[in-house]
């Protein structure tokens, strides 16, 4: 849980770089008040923990019945954090890179009342490098507990950055925010890239 | 004509300068004695007269020369290359290796040094424990000492330190002035945020794991110190990890960019100095009156804390180390060391002559038993 709450914590200020733009206008919601805000909010973390429990149990299942192999559990999930934590610093550092966030879409929805659920659950469903690694990891758990676990961890990290979202215009630093945020992340991918090494070199080494 | 055009140098008569080096020529005497000269062994009389004699020569050539950079540097590279010398030896002496065994982390016998302090803080806020395998109290390099010591130079001269007090910078320091000229010239300002990043991790890190991750998976300086005896996979890889870091970011890339590379890109304590430059007294200035941009300046700063927009601003960034090597460079005295208060291009001389003395203080307290030690060892090797 620990790797994945420091992912979580390192990425979701990527998170918000990418979303901020979509969300805060919606978030602070013109002159809806403190109590609109937090109502919004908690509507919005609540989707991502239930989609995010729903896809830790999807890749428990999947990794229990179709990925049950040694070579799946060591050199398929060894490659996969590799890969995917490369993404990730990619993700996080590549300078050119045009930030896009998957909750565009949400500027279609008519029904306001909707728009924080909705956002809850493109904003989960956005396969940034983070999740990729998550579910990767989910995949590979011995129980069900530990598969949710490990996304409870990475929605907590993220998390913290979208609370303090409806006073982000009161930040005068946001810019150094974002730039250390991005910069973690691309450590928090180096952390899994050592972490597919040791599963691929166990691997190897194990047989 | 403004001031500085006018009376650009920092320099001093010989007598001046003398008499400014007089001080610092009392304190290091009584601070390096104990105040009770010991002439019994000769090899350590020698030592302690060398680097008395050493240090104040250098101080009284700040003062003379009214250059501070490259007499700075001798002291600060001697103090770096002693000290891992002094460590290397002792963990000889004691272990007969310069590795450490699960043994000295359960015996704490681990010493400490000052890079493990932006992890101790959550912890030891939150849970009331320290987690490093090191004596608090009494022994070799305890941790309670360095605490203070790094506090309370960090307080006085905020990142400072970086130029002044720390026992590595020497290393990516000396490695940055061997070449002439930079090969890699284009660094973009943007990595000079990286300590930050490496701060938040290892802070993290360190608190919910409650063990001293930067030292035990990234420190560069373990390569040239001590570090976990290689007894299977993972130690193996973080062997890996700190010579591959020391030999990119200590030696590498500074000879290449002729920038201090660890100092700028990785180490977070810098990162934490940098935060507390905006407390202490003292700064370095830019006279905008006097400046005619020519962004000199900016291509010598060591460690990205300049950029021309910081230089059309008049303002040097938190990154700023004082280690006073822009202020040498700048033709006009535009730039130079100032205390906080004072408007830039006023009192130059007093805030530099203030500066000075305190800063060369603290490298002179820091570095000079680990100098005495190997400049003894040396004469023993003769005598």
């Amino acid at each position: 849980m620990l790797d994945t709450f420091i992912l979580g914590l390192s990425s979701g200020s990527t998170c918000l770089l990418t979303c901020g733009m979509v969300f805060f206008p919606y978030l602070m919601a013109g002159s809806a008040g403190t109590r609109k805000i937090i109502s919004d909010l908690s509507f919005f973390l609540m989707t991502r923990l239930i989609v995010y429990f729903l896809l830790a149990t999807l890749a428990w299942y999947f990794g229990k019945t179709i990925f049950t192999s040694a070579i799946f559990r060591n050199y398929i999930s060894g490659i996969l954090y590799i890969l995917f934590a490369v993404m990730l610093i990619w993700y996080s550092v590549g300078r050119n890179r045009k930030p896009d966030c998957p909750a565009k879409i949400v500027t279609t929805v008519n029904n306001k009342k909707l728009v924080p659920v909705f956002l809850g659950v493109v904003n989960s469903l956005g396969f940034c490098p983070a999740l990729l690694l998550i579910l990767t990891k989910s995949a590979t758990q011995g129980t069900i507990t530990q598969s949710y676990l490990a996304f409870l961890g990475f929605f907590a990290g993220s998390s913290l950055y979208f609370l303090p979202l409806p006073l982000a215009g009161r930040f005068r630093k946001k810019k150094v925010f974002e730039t250390v945020g991005t910069l973690a992340t691309g450590l928090a991918g180096i952390i899994f890239i050592i972490k597919g090494f040791t599963n691929l070199i166990g691997g190897i080494i194990n047989g | 004509m403004d001031e500085t055009v006018n009376n650009p140098s920092m320099k001093k008569s010989f007598g001046k300068s003398l008499l400014y080096a007089l001080p610092m020529f009392l304190i290091t005497f009584v601070f390096i004695t104990g105040g009770k000269p010991d002439f019994s062994d000769p090899a350590g009389t020698l030592a302690i007269l060398a680097t008395f004699l050493g240090m104040n020569i250098l101080y009284f050539l700040m003062h003379y020369t009214g250059k501070t950079d490259k007499f700075r540097a001798i002291i600060f590279i001697v103090f770096a290359l002693s000290l891992s010398f002094t460590l290397i030896r002792n963990m000889l002496e004691i272990r007969h290796s310069m590795s450490f065994s699960q043994a000295d982390i359960v015996e704490c016998k681990i010493p400490f040094c000052h890079l493990v302090i932006p992890m101790m803080i959550l912890p030891a806020a939150f849970t009331k424990s320290i987690i490093f395998p090191g004596t608090i109290l009494g022994g070799f390099a305890n941790i309670s000492s360095m605490a203070v010591l790094w506090l309370v130079a960090t307080l006085v001269l905020g990142r400072g330190f970086c130029s002044w007090g720390c026992f590595y910078g020497g290393w990516d320091d000396g490695f940055s002035r061997l070449r002439k000229k930079p090969v890699i010239k284009k660094i973009s300002d943007y990595w000079r945020w990286m300590p930050f990043a490496v701060l938040l991790m290892v802070a993290i890190t360190a608190a919910l794991s409650l063990t001293p991750t930067y030292c035990s998976w990234i420190c560069p300086f373990k390569a040239v110190t001590e570090f976990e005896q290689v007894t299977g996979m993972e130690s193996a890889a973080k062997a890996g990890v700190f010579i591959s870091l020391f030999l990119g970011l200590v030696v590498i890339l500074p000879v290449l960019t002729r920038k201090r590379t660890q100092c700028s890109f990785l180490c977070p304590l810098g990162a934490m100095n940098s935060l507390s430059n905006k407390i202490t007294p003292f700064t370095v200035k830019i006279d905008k009156k006097a400046c005619n941009e020519c962004f000199k300046c900016v291509d010598v700063c060591p460690l990205f804390a300049l950029t021309p927009e910081d230089v059309k601003n008049g303002k040097v960034s938190i990154f700023c180390s004082k280690c006073g090597k822009c202020v040498d460079a700048c033709s006009r005295k535009a730039i130079h060391y100032g205390i906080k208060g004072i408007p830039a291009g006023s009192m130059k001389k007093f805030s530099r002559n203030i500066f000075l003395f305190v800063s060369f203080l603290f490298i002179a307290v820091f570095s000079s038993g680990a100098i005495i030690t190997v400049i003894k060892s040396i004469f023993n090797l003769f005598i």
